[in-house]
């Protein structure tokens, strides 16, 4: 059982089993034709043996001669009976041969070929009989030559052990040199796997060496070199971004600290109490903010799903978040248009979130006086929201990771607002609650960013 | 307002206490979920806040046994929050749900809340709100101070009235969001922040004394204060 888990026991088996096929079909090929040509030779011996007789028998003019027929016939017996002479007949005279009772009465006809049991003899004798019916110079009479097959028969059994043999012989040999040639041929992937195992979590950017090994197997290699650079970027998209957090909570963390025990050292009045505790509770609301959304990336990162889906108006949904936003819009002088509208089954407050996120961050990017474009479509079991804004162009490599928890395509622009990074985030987590997607475009001084939630049900329209 | 807080964090226990206290509640404490489910029994409260992880007896099975007897409002803390533990909170007999951490400004926003629809068939409902020299004619929908008409959108409106419904009570940004725009989730969109700025500028400016007070790190208060 063990060896059929390793490939070069199972190639020797299957090679094993191939040879078998190969062998057998081949030694029953010949077997046959071995058959056939020793049943030729055997009538052939027959014909020429009965021909020399029925010669003599045919020319037969005097009654006299049959002492003589039966001294030929004496003569052309060979000793070990392997050819036998018979001649069936009322009249004593003419009859010839041992044991010609067990033969009487076999033959009828003419002239035939058949077989004939003989007492004392395993194997059949092949016999050729012919009928000469009665004449001026004898009495009816029966001619039968017999030629034993035993010789023929143990030729065969010979070539039969001999074949069963080396068939055998043939298949074993076949399969350890499949086993040789196998394990010779999976050098390369022990080598490989023997490298596999020294790759370590610690050495990220080391790689499998894919130059000396067969193509088959560079190919694997390559592939998961290609795995392991994916790997490599998520490991330290994860380690930065455990960083980021790290860094989000530490500032607010010592500012605390160092807050409460300056306060602490000396003698305070009231007043002075009162705005450390309220500077405190800011920088606590914050961290809440923080880890209210870590909870909640977790979460559809771990991929809880929407607990009820309702179909409704994207359009309406978009108005609540612009009704909610409408004294940021004003603040800001900037004009908000939604073109277009889709139906499709979301949680209202998830999705509004999202939305609110996205026209809080185009807003954040607006010059004064701009108009915001929110745009649905639906096409492809999807449903579609973008938001565009005018604003300065985003550079390719940014546009991908500004999903990316705490991403900020530059550092320093993010001084304003309490926006700690994870506004695009929720709205990616969103995205995905609903079996969606994230999407940003930024050519022509117009920054287009949306998302998708998935729009197959069809049973309200 | 009689209050029965089953919590067996004895910090958090502690400070809605002293909380619950200083409202003007008077609050029974029980630190496991079988003297809980005791108390609730015997004593006929106003409100339940109750913890949803406890020792002895789960807040869950808590929950189920007193709704199989008394239909005291309670309000769940829970520090999962995950949709299904919500579900199935409310689906025992919860009246709400609050996600640690939660703020002490939204619990009470929430159990005055839970209260209230208690007594909504018995007290008239005002048509009109005064604060110092600012009434509110609810019906009407305008707003006077000192005599004069002042002029107000519909979510200015919408926002004085809360803040007038709840005078002299500290509400924070998050209560505010939902009360006025029904927003029940985090945004850091700073819309209150604006909302308020803008309202003040209406209410205040023109006039001698403020009564739309800001308190830093919680929240926002409409009340008229002696003046200096």
């Amino acid at each position: 059982m063990n060896a059929f888990h390793s490939i070069a026991g199972r190639l020797a088996a299957l090679f094993a089993l191939a040879a078998l096929l190969v062998l057998s079909l081949l030694g029953v090929t010949l077997d046959r034709e071995l058959a056939s040509v020793l049943e030729r030779q055997q009538i052939e011996q027959l014909n020429t043996r009965f021909q020399d007789i029925d010669y003599v028998l045919k020319r037969l003019r005097e009654p006299e001669q049959w002492a003589r027929i039966h001294a030929k016939l004496d003569a052309v017996t060979p000793p070990d009976h392997n050819t036998q002479y018979w001649i069936l007949s009322d009249d004593a005279q003419i009859r010839y041969g041992n044991a010609l009772a067990e033969i009487v009465g076999i033959s009828q006809g003419t002239s035939s070929i058949g077989e004939l049991r003989v007492g004392g003899r395993t194997e059949p004798l092949l016999m050729r009989s012919a009928y000469f019916p009665a004449d001026e110079r004898h009495a009816s009479f029966r001619f039968i030559v017999g030629v034993d097959s035993e010789p023929y028969a143990r030729s065969r059994r010979a070539f039969r052990s001999v074949m069963v043999a080396s068939v055998s012989g043939g298949v074993l040999l076949v399969a350890l040199i499949g086993y040789l040639i196998t394990q010779w041929g999976l050098g390369p992937l022990q080598r490989l796997s023997r490298e596999a195992h020294t790759l370590s979590p610690s050495l990220l950017s080391q790689r499998l060496l894919t130059a000396q090994l067969p193509t088959e197997l560079s190919d694997l290699a390559e592939s998961f070199n290609g795995a392991l650079d994916r790997l490599e970027v998520a490991y330290q998209q994860l380690e930065s971004f455990n960083a980021d957090v790290t860094h989000e909570l530490r500032t607010p963390l010592t500012h605390l600290i160092g807050n409460t025990q300056v306060a602490l050292s000396r003698e305070r009045s009231v007043p002075q109490l009162v705005e450390v505790l309220q500077s405190n509770l800011e920088d606590l609301e914050g961290l809440r903010g923080i880890v209210n959304d870590m909870l909640f990336l977790a979460r559809a990162s771990l991929g809880e799903r929407p607990h009820e889906l309702l179909r409704c108006s994207l359009a309406a949904e978009v108005e609540k978040a612009i009704d909610f936003l409408d004294f940021l819009l004003e603040e800001a002088g900037v004009h908000v248009q939604v073109q277009g509208d889709a139906q499709a089954p979301i949680e209202s407050s998830l999705f509004r979130r999202a939305v609110t996120n996205l026209l809080d961050n185009a807003i954040h990017h607006s010059p004064p006086g701009a108009e915001i474009v929110v745009e649905l479509s639906a096409g492809d079991g999807q449903a579609r929201v973008s938001v565009a804004n005018p604003g300065p162009v985003i550079p390719a490599e940014h546009l991908g990771r500004l999903f990316d928890r705490f991403y900020k395509v530059d550092a320093a622009r993010t001084k304003n607002g309490e926006s700690h990074g994870l506004g695009l985030a929720i709205v990616k987590a969103v995205a995905a609650m609903h079996s969606g997607d994230v999407f940003a475009a930024s050519c022509d001084g117009v920054t287009t960013v949306g998302f998708s939630v998935l729009n197959d049900a069809k049973d309200s329209a | 307002m009689k209050v029965l807080v089953v919590e067996d964090d004895l910090k958090i226990a502690d400070y809605l206490d002293k909380g619950l206290t200083e409202q003007g509640c008077s609050v029974d404490l029980a630190d496991d979920g079988h003297d809980g489910l005791h108390l609730a029994m015997e004593v006929d409260y106003d409100v339940i806040v109750l913890d949803q992880m406890l020792p002895g007896l789960d807040g869950l099975a808590l929950l189920k046994s007193l709704r199989a007897v008394k239909d005291t409002p309670v309000i769940m803390l829970t520090a999962r929050d995950r949709i299904e533990d919500r579900v199935k909170g409310l689906r025992a007999g919860a009246d709400d749900y609050l996600v640690k951490p939660f703020s002490f400004l939204e619990l009470l926003a929430r159990l005055q809340a839970l209260t209230r629809r208690d007594r909504r068939g018995r007290k008239q409902e005002a048509t009109e709100l005064q604060v110092g020299d600012l009434v509110i004619d609810l019906l009407a929908r305008k707003a006077f101070r000192d005599g004069s008409r002042i002029d107000l959108t519909a979510k200015e409106f919408a926002l004085l009235t809360v803040l007038a419904r709840h005078q002299g009570q500290i509400l924070s940004k998050t209560v505010i969001a939902e009360m006025v725009w029904d927003v029940n989730f985090d945004t850091s969109a700073n819309v209150v922040e604006v909302a308020i700025k803008r309202l003040r500028a209406k209410i205040d400016s023109p006039f001698k004394t403020g009564l739309l007070h800001t308190v830093r790190g919680m929240g926002y208060v409409l009340e008229e204060r002696p003046g200096p």
